[in-house]
């Protein structure tokens, strides 16, 4: 509302934000067309081979901020807030997994082959890690609800946040008093195995497909399916819809609002704590931090989705991480270098649609 | 299930949760640290360890008793016994909690496993003295007893203390402290009538002028610290304080700041050897120019958006500077080295000249803030922290008002960021994490936004306090955190709000951006809602 009353204000010349805009778009076009241009033409240092592999790797992260990214944009949808110690969540479930493996690895179920429990019945235990992982997060998200938010229902929006950052805080303290500080590696059970997969040969050179990478992509997309459905379908979507559109009158058709708060909190801290398993299983390393960076990269995926919009944050989600792994490739610069990219890419898209990229839909389904 | 048995119970399974983390964090350990010089025992107890838990069993049995009906003016339908049932049924619950977990502690333990390469904290030593050095059974079946008899203990505390009043007097001064330092006389006077500020700061300045001959390097150093967040928080009250923008990215003003004036003054990695008050005004205009820079894309956005932009941006500058392929421009992870300082004779300044210096920029910085807030600047960005479309309608040009906070803000942070690279000779990525942006928001806000006596105590409760607190160094994070939860739930205006701020706290506040519409809507609702509850 207030950009068009301003651009109205003044007809006669371009405002000093649309020059910028304007500015910004053609520099960000040149820039981009050239390094495009020396990369894939003048030097063409990678050939389609190495592409898949950026390709698969952007799918696995994405699927993984995808997963994230819902519990932001469902918390934001209802509270209009954002729940910053939603990484941290996703860490406690990452550790929960963890000791779930590490406890089924002690476990010998075949002494003479010393055939391990989580290797004997691997569906059973990595089902066992999710389960852990869920309700251990589910808890410690809908604890802080009761503790952190639901106190401050009717504060400013920037008391909240302020106890979202403290609650954050004190969680990643917490897990590395409780853990130590030191890193700690998944044990995956022998059929999901880090570094195994299938062969797929390209251009005559061996693409590996992870198994871990295509199981994280197939539950995380189980898990997306899952919650659409869940929102879409059920009663208790609903209601979470209905208190998402608005409180009061949701609360005048008999939807008990706070309960429905609660299950929310609930569902994405489910959806984190699946999300940290799965970060375990794939990337195979856990400490009290490893929350923290997914956390942004998935509040920016639902940021670039249009926040508050379950389909915008799944897509947001994955087009971060396909971005980040074939950003610095296409752009011909250092790998360290991705977080940069993926924050440009935010700052470039609240710059020509501030709503995100599905954005619109919620806007008309508000209206 | 009768009221008073209900609170014992709840009471006894939260204090049993609480205790069980706080013997995963290694706290219990800490505590029997602190506590054994208090009861100097010759046996080989861990005194300090029962004390706490018996302390922690009295509480216990006390906040359930406490809430039960008797206590609550309802002496009719319910005896005072109740009480005690209520702290019995908490110490019975709560040692239950404990002891089954310290059993299974010490059953682990016998049999031969080190459990610290799960639960860090739990060494062998730990759990022994969790047992108290018996058996894992008899250990826990102790532990339990006390929390029993505490539990009893407690209740009967309650009541005493009801019969005394002492609950009354107890939650009253809380109420008192809780009211905090902001609504007492002497913070209203000094609120109130200027020539009392004035003196006020004139006795603060002197003080602070004398205090540094008397104190050693470290407490310069600290002091020096401390007055640093106080420039930040100055800085960043400009731009969430005045105008109304949260930005969780301040540290990369400060950190275009300190990098500026590091690379144009140090030997390498550019060679510049400028000389320093050049390189801080320069490093000012900077930080001024990156802030306006990234003002224009971002101010557009609505106020969590422009939050988490804000928040990549930080963190953006930080991977920018540690980046090994622009390491000949930034010099990479290892920072700059040598950067130069101000020269008094022909010598770099000491720890406590630093400290004058700090402090006269901080005077400075407060000139303009108070020149700020009265001026027309300072009412302009009022208007549009309260209400934009208001504030539009009324002339005000809000996107060129917003870029001149963030500008004012960043050339503040960016004096900040000068002060700390010359003073430290050195800076680096990791001078410039997060968590600075975090500190000093929540200093700021710990403090009271606004208010200028206000990030002076927050600086020194968040920086100050935990450098008198070596011994919980570990925790400090975990309750600088807890504090920040605390701090939103109970107080969210701050320990000495300033009295605008006060008002504004007390009613329904308004998120920025959004039409006067919907905005007469949500405040409709909003007060209904809170009518309702």
């Amino acid at each position: 509302m207030a950009e068009t009353s301003t651009s109205e204000g003044r007809k006669k010349s371009l405002s000093t934000y649309q020059i910028a805009q304007i500015i910004i778009g053609v520099l960000f076009i040149t820039y981009l067309t050239w390094r495009l241009y020396t990369v894939l033409i003048v030097e063409g240092v990678y050939g389609p081979d190495t592409w898949l592999r950026f390709a698969i790797t952007g799918l696995v992260i994405g699927g993984v901020y995808a997963v994230i990214a819902i519990g932001y944009t469902l918390v934001y949808g209802i509270l209009f807030m954002i729940n910053f110690a939603h990484g941290e969540i996703m860490m406690l479930g990452a550790f929960a997994g963890y000791f779930v493996f590490e406890a089924l690895n002690v476990v010998i179920i075949d002494p003479i082959n010393k055939v391990t429990f989580s290797n004997a019945y691997p569906v059973l235990a990595i089902i066992l890690a999710f389960l852990t992982g869920m309700i251990v997060s589910s808890v410690t998200a809908v604890t802080l609800e009761r503790i952190a938010y639901r106190p401050l229902r009717t504060a400013p929006r920037l008391v909240p946040l302020i106890s979202a950052v403290g609650a954050s805080i004190f969680l990643q303290n917490l897990a590395q008093l409780m853990f130590s500080p030191q890193q700690r590696t998944y044990i995956n059970p022998q059929a999901l195995e880090r570094g195994a997969g299938w062969t797929v040969i390209v251009n005559g050179n061996n693409v590996v497909i992870p198994y871990t990478g295509a199981f994280t992509f197939i539950v995380s997309i189980i898990l997306m399916v899952g919650l659409y459905l869940l929102v879409k379908r059920t009663r208790m979507g609903r209601a979470m819809r209905a208190v998402a559109e608005n409180k009061q009158t949701a609360a005048l058709m008999g939807i008990d609002v706070d309960g429905v708060i609660s299950q929310t909190f609930a569902i994405s801290g489910i959806l984190a704590g699946a999300a940290g398993v799965l970060w375990g299983i794939h990337n195979g390393v856990v400490n009290h931090y490893v929350g923290f960076i997914p956390g942004i990269k998935a509040f920016t995926a639902a940021v670039l989705g249009g926040i508050g919009n379950i389909p915008g944050a799944m897509v947001g989600g994955l087009f971060l991480g396909i971005i980040e792994s074939v950003g610095p490739a296409i752009l011909g610069i250092d790998f360290q270098l991705k977080d940069v990219i993926a924050f440009s890419i935010l700052i470039l898209v609240l710059i020509f649609r501030p709503s995100g990229i599905l954005g619109e839909v919620l806007s008309e389904e508000k209206v | 299930m009768p009221n008073y048995i209900r609170n014992g119970l709840r009471s006894g399974f939260v204090f049993g949760i609480v205790i069980i983390f706080l013997i995963l964090i290694g706290f219990t350990r800490v505590a029997n640290e602190l506590l054994a010089p208090l009861v100097k025992g010759t046996s080989q107890l861990p005194m300090g360890f029962i004390l706490f838990m018996a302390l922690l069993g009295l509480w216990a049995g006390a906040s359930a008793a406490k809430r039960s009906p008797v206590l609550m003016g309802m002496p009719d339908t319910y005896q005072k016994w109740n009480a005690i049932i209520s702290g019995l049924i908490a110490g019975i619950i709560g040692g239950a909690f404990v002891g089954l977990f310290i059993f299974v502690l010490g059953s682990i333990q016998t049999k031969g496993m080190d459990m610290r390469v799960y639960l860090a904290q739990l060494s062998p030593d730990a759990i022994k003295m969790l047992t108290l050095g018996r058996v894992a059974w008899a250990g826990a079946f102790s532990i339990w007893l006390i929390f029993v008899i505490t539990g009893i203990a407690g209740g009967l505390l309650a009541l005493f203390s009801d019969s005394f009043k002492l609950g009354e007097r107890m939650s009253s001064s809380w109420k008192n402290m809780s009211a905090g330092i902001g609504d007492s006389a002497i913070a209203k006077t000094v609120n109130q009538n200027a020539v009392v500020r004035y003196i006020l700061y004139g006795i603060f300045i002197i003080i602070l002028l004398i205090l540094p001959s008397f104190l050693g390097k470290y407490w310069n150093y600290t002091l020096g610290t401390i007055g640093i967040y106080i420039i930040m928080g100055l800085g960043i009250n400009i731009i969430i304080g005045m105008a109304g923008l949260l930005n969780l990215g301040y540290v990369a003003f400060f950190a275009v700041g300190a990098y500026t004036v590091g690379l144009l003054t140090a030997p390498a990695p550019q060679g510049l050897h400028w000389n320093f008050w050049i390189g801080l005004l320069v490093a000012m205009v900077m930080a001024a120019f990156v802030g306006w820079l990234l003002g224009i894309p971002v101010l557009r956005l609505r106020g969590d958006y422009l939050a988490i932009v804000t928040l990549g941006f930080g963190e953006m500058i930080r991977v920018l500077v540690r980046s090994k392929a622009l390491s000949s421009i930034f010099g990479g992870p290892q920072g700059v080295r040598d950067i130069a300082g101000p020269m008094i004779f022909g010598q770099r300044f000491t720890e406590r000249e630093y400290l004058y210096l700090i402090v006269a920029v901080i005077i400075f910085t407060v000139f303009i803030t108070i020149r700020l807030q009265n001026s027309h600047l300072g009412r302009a960005w009022g208007a549009m922290r309260e209400d934009q479309t208001v504030a539009q309608a009324m002339g005000i040009n809000i996107f060129r008002y917003k870029l001149l906070a963030f500008a004012l803000g960043a050339a503040i942070g960016g004096l900040a960021g000068v002060m700390f690279a010359s003073r430290n000779q050195y800076t680096g990525p990791e001078d410039h994490t997060l968590m600075v942006s975090v500190n000093v928001l929540a200093l700021v806000i710990v403090g009271g936004m606004g208010s200028i006596p206000g990030i002076i105590l927050g600086s020194f409760v968040l920086k100050g306090l935990p450098e008198l607190l070596r011994q919980i160094e570990d925790y400090r994070l975990l309750v600088f955190g807890g504090l920040l939860v605390v701090m939103m739930i109970v107080k969210p205006e701050g320990l000495w709000p300033s009295k605008r701020r006060q008002l504004e706290m007390s009613d329904v506040d308004l998120p920025p951006e959004t039409d006067a519409l919907q905005v007469l809507e949500e405040q409709s609702s909003d007060q209904k809602l809170r009518g309702e509850s």
